[in-house]
């Protein structure tokens, strides 16, 4: 195993959570889900 | 983070039968998804007609809470949860998110059913199985490398299964309301849309290294937290307690299927774990295959239907039965574990995770030096007010009259508990539950 350099100390993790792509799109379809749900009621 | 930790994730697959060991385990876990989510039915087929189905779903979701916390802590201990979550704090978000999706979704199933009828409804919602290949072959490397047989399998199986879950619902079904049909329909698409996408935090979870009884402990405050802010909104507080109060006799019954379907979950975990979700969720879909047996024999609910109605749940059932087949038969292993490696990495280093950690939980087992799982009191006090709970609203609960049959119900209660046993034998054997 290779040693690798963290990236983590300089941004807490909120930071990672918030610029992961990957949280926007549950984020974006739970957007959409709730107004769905408005828009059905 | 200590700068000791950080460490490549290992390019190449330390073990090649121990990774096949834990596919087939992903796999079984899958089918006894399956049973213990299609037997959570049955308690709910117990309650009569006349309670607003968002009061059924919040009170299903209570019942799931309850277990969410009282299973892990009875299991590994909830000092396993807190040591999970100081390693990989940043999972409560996406627990919590996931959470929130499942209730959105399940609120929306509600509509949709009551504006299309459940024959159109679940075929439409259950291509969460179709969103969760795209993702895990987007977002996590699932299926890349793995060659044309097993993109067949997978994505031929998903498809066949959707087909025999169109059959089994066309022939379930006991009226077809079109009151709303458009509006149904998008009902129906958005759930299967949001619990696809649920299957993201699932699998950002377990690539990560995070147990599968950690995450559920944090997905259930998302689930309920976004229930009872839509059943208030709904309904508001005033009107949602006197439907409470007046459906005690039945809170348990819907309590009781919120407990089973929290076991088929947790399998449905294991399984997003050790096969990914492209094949993790059609395995788990198979659901509606056990909950149709259970409405048939034994709230026989097919009773005196015609041959057609026979045919086509003979019909759904082995369509479902190939499909679930094929991806079974269409594991994992080689390159493509070696990309789903690759996607663990990249998260071990973007959420400054230790490797070995990573590493380790992918492989089932515990990283080095992380000190062995150990009940407290306080897992047992858990356990204890969570089985006091269930206790109380059993004492309140009433037996209702409806057809029941009890032959059915012991093989199909044989089954699906021998399924609990095996595969969690199984899991406790490979893995210890990690």
């Amino acid at each position: 195993m290779k040693a690798t350099g963290p990236d983590l100390n300089a941004r807490g993790w909120w930071t990672s959570v918030l610029s992961d792509i990957h949280f926007w799109v549950p984020v974006a379809v739970l957007m959409g889900g709730l107004l769905l749900l408005r828009f059905i009621r | 983070m200590p700068l000791a930790v950080y460490t490549q994730i290992s390019s190449v697959i330390p073990d090649a039968s121990r990774a096949r060991k834990l596919q087939l385990l992903g796999i079984l876990s899958g089918f006894a998804a399956g049973a213990w989510l299609g037997a959570a039915e049955a308690p709910t087929k117990l309650v009569s007609i006349g309670i607003s189905p968002m009061v059924i779903s919040l009170i299903m979701v209570i019942g799931v809470f309850l277990a969410r916390w009282s299973l892990p802590a009875l299991i590994l201990g909830t000092s396993s949860v807190r040591a999970d979550v100081r390693r990989t704090p940043h999972l409560i978000i996406w627990a919590l998110l996931a959470g929130c999706l499942w209730a959105v979704a399940n609120t929306l199933t509600i509509f949709a059913i009551r504006d299309i009828g459940l024959s159109i409804a679940f075929p439409l919602w259950n291509s969460n199985s179709l969103l969760g290949i795209l993702w895990g072959f987007l977002f996590f490397n699932e299926l890349r490398q793995a060659g044309w047989r097993r993109w067949a399998g997978v994505l031929g199986g998903a498809l066949v299964m959707c087909a025999g879950a169109a059959l089994l619902a066309v022939a379930s079904s006991t009226a077809a309301p079109a009151a709303h049909s458009l509006r149904g329909v998008w009902a129906a698409l958005g759930a299967g849309i949001l619990w696809g996408t649920m299957y993201i935090p699932y699998r950002k979870a377990y690539l990560t290294g995070m147990n599968p009884l950690s995450f559920v402990t944090f997905f259930t405050f998302g689930e309920l937290g976004m229930m009872a802010t839509l059943a208030i909104s709904y309904l508001g507080l005033a009107p949602l307690w006197r439907e409470l109060t007046s459906a005690r006799d039945v809170l348990f019954w819907l309590m009781l299927g919120g407990f089973v379907w929290v076991i088929g979950d947790v399998f449905q975990q294991y399984a997003a774990k050790y096969v990914g979700i492209s094949r993790g969720i059609p395995l788990s879909n198979s659901n509606q295959l056990w909950g149709l047996l259970w409405g048939i024999l034994v709230f026989g609910e097919l009773h005196g239907r015609g041959v057609s109605t026979y045919t086509q749940v003979i019909g759904g059932s082995v369509l479902m039965m190939i499909g679930v087949g094929a991806i079974a038969f269409s594991s994992a292993i080689g390159k493509e574990q070696m990309r789903w490696r690759d996607a663990a990495q990249r998260e071990s280093q973007r959420y400054g995770v230790s490797a070995d950690y990573v590493e380790a939980r992918m492989d089932g087992r515990q990283a080095a030096g992380e000190l062995k799982p150990s009940r407290s009191a306080l897992d047992w006090f858990v356990v204890a007010v969570a089985t006091g709970i269930f206790a109380v609203f059993a004492t309140m609960a009433r037996a209702p009259r409806l057809s029941f049959h009890w032959g059915p119900a012991a093989v199909l209660s044989a089954a699906t508990l021998a399924l609990l046993l095996v595969c969690g034998l199984k899991l406790w054997r490979t893995t210890r539950f990690h």
